[in-house]
């Protein structure tokens, strides 16, 4: 994912604000890491540069 | 790998994934029609990206797709289409905008005993009355629509059209439809536009 997708992404259960920490990137985008709500204590996961934003149970 | 060719895309395809039909054709030509260069665009269930990838290659739109299904996120990624997984507009900040919200959703009335498992399930699932996603999203649509902003929704002759566009005046856009496509065999297509009037901006 581009960083400036984080213009419009909140967590799915509060809408808050979430905290972008990126473990792999290229010179086009992230690859993988995690976006964290401090609020819930949830993390989303990147994956293979796509941020995985479902609430836990409706993940696999 | 299959890929297909349309109006200038290339689209890969899935075998996790529903293969774009007539549907999608249908909804990426209004999509063209209706979008403008500089629009921001929201797909809601890209599915392999066909509808997105589409319109990205013909029209100047800034585009971005949510996608509950791994496997479809992915073959949207491949395709080119800036993908989130997210269950509709689940993601959003409140107060982000699209000019533009594209939807083709599972429409088709499904009894319990006729779902199937896995992903591919979202794909075609309508709830009993072909509506349960469809209404969903009219009811969570509008906050995310901008003044005089666009939604284009695929509608099959067996979701119910009129009960549709009734819900559709009732969250404050006026309704047109765009298309119709009466050579499906056993239904009949249509795009439904609808468009935010200024006065119901949320």
């Amino acid at each position: 994912m581009k960083k400036d997708l984080m213009d419009i992404l909140a967590c799915p259960i509060c809408k808050g604000d979430l905290v972008l920490n990126i473990t792999k990137e290229d010179e086009k985008e992230i690859i993988s890491g995690t976006l964290y709500c401090s609020k819930c204590n949830e993390y989303y996961p990147i994956t293979d540069g796509i941020p995985n934003m479902l609430p836990p149970e409706l993940r696999e | 790998m299959v890929t297909i060719t349309y109006r200038d895309a290339d689209i890969e395809l899935d075998e996790n994934v529903y293969d774009p039909a007539e549907d999608s054709y249908l909804l990426a030509d209004v999509a063209i029609d209706v979008a403008q260069d500089g629009m921001s665009v929201l797909e809601v269930g890209a599915g392999t990206g066909f509808v997105s990838a589409v319109l990205q290659a013909n029209v100047g739109v800034d585009l971005v797709a949510t996608e509950i299904s791994p496997f479809a996120a992915e073959c949207a990624k491949r395709n080119g289409v800036v993908v989130i997984r997210a269950d509709m507009f689940g993601c959003f900040k409140s107060g982000t905008k699209f000019d533009l919200i594209l939807f083709n959703p599972p429409y088709l009335p499904t009894a319990e005993d006729e779902k199937i498992p896995g992903w591919l399930n979202y794909a075609f699932d309508g709830g009993v009355d072909g509506r349960e996603a469809v209404n969903r999203f009219l009811e969570e649509v509008t906050p995310y629509l901008s003044n005089g902003g666009i939604i284009l929704m695929l509608i099959s002759s067996l979701t119910g059209m009129d009960e549709v566009k009734m819900r559709m005046r009732k969250q404050g856009l006026e309704v047109e439809i765009c298309n119709i496509d009466r050579d499906c065999f056993f239904e009949e297509l249509m795009v439904l536009k609808g468009t935010l009037k200024a006065s119901e901006q949320l």
